[in-house]
């Protein structure tokens, strides 16, 4: 194996679960959006991860990346306000369904997932810097 | 003289393939149907140099001078998503796996000093 396949391997974690954290802001910030440009209530959205071979001819190490991003299927939220502009005729508004506490929690752990793929790249990088200094009194 | 090197090299080579395994975890921690792996290393020794006396012949054969390793998937019950990470073990292995990586330069690096003071002169 090269030796920078490691810090290709986290960068690729670092780029995936930035992505996550993009599509769990949108999420948040349109918790309680009505239209959208496709029509209807903002609709949920999740990242899909696939791993994915680093190298050709090294099939032990995988990298990941979003593989896809996808809709939630769930139905939106009936909320009563009649005055919502938005509103049908029984005075119900088609909310999204957005669980902030769930957000938060995808927030944390994609957090997590961050930190330790930051955590692997400096110990890569003081292991080469460890080897440079070979031979030297 | 060049044992000692090629033990190093072989334990120096071993470590950073197993960084690269446990990153490839570290990055799939999230990743559904991912299952963690781990590098067994093969241990090798010389027979030259050192005699192993065991019960059974085939016990302890070595083969080869330079250590290296085999990746292998951990058998550990998975989730719900068939990914069987556990993000805190693989920070845990990898802080061992550099003070290994560590110890071995440090080695390599006394042992090119002890040629480096014999060669020179006084």
């Amino acid at each position: 194996m090269n030796s920078f396949d490691v810090l290709k391997i986290s960068g690729s974690a670092l780029e995936a679960q930035r992505r996550r954290m993009n599509v769990i802001a949108s999420n948040l910030a349109n918790a309680q959006s009505t239209r959208t440009e496709e029509g209807g209530p903002y609709k949920r959205q999740d990242v899909v991860f696939s791993s994915m071979p680093i190298e050709t001819n090294s099939v032990e190490l995988k990298g990941v990346k979003v593989a896809d991003v996808v809709t939630d299927g769930k139905p939106p939220k009936p909320v009563y306000d009649p005055g919502h502009p938005d509103a049908d005729a029984e005075g119900f508004v088609q909310m999204p369904d957005i669980n902030a506490m769930e957000e938060m929690v995808n927030m944390m752990m994609a957090y997590r997932a961050y930190e330790a793929s930051v955590a692997t790249y400096n110990t890569a990088k003081t292991m080469m810097l460890k080897s440079l200094e070979l031979g030297r009194v | 003289m060049s044992d000692i090197f090629k033990t190093l090299e072989g334990q120096l080579r071993a470590s950073t393939l197993r960084h690269g395994v446990i990153a490839s975890n570290i990055a799939n921690v999230d990743t559904p149907g991912y299952k963690a792996r781990d590098v067994k290393f093969n241990e090798t020794l010389n027979e030259a140099t050192i005699e192993l006396r065991s019960t059974q012949p085939g016990h302890m054969t070595p083969s080869g001078q330079v250590a290296g390793g085999s990746v292998n998937e951990d058998q550990r019950a998975s989730w719900g998503d068939q990914n069987n990470v556990e993000l805190d073990m693989e920070v845990a292995k990898m802080t061992e796996n550099a003070v290994f990586f560590q110890a071995a330069t440090t080695l390599l690096s006394k042992n090119i000093q002890m040629y480096k003071a014999a060669l020179r002169r006084s």
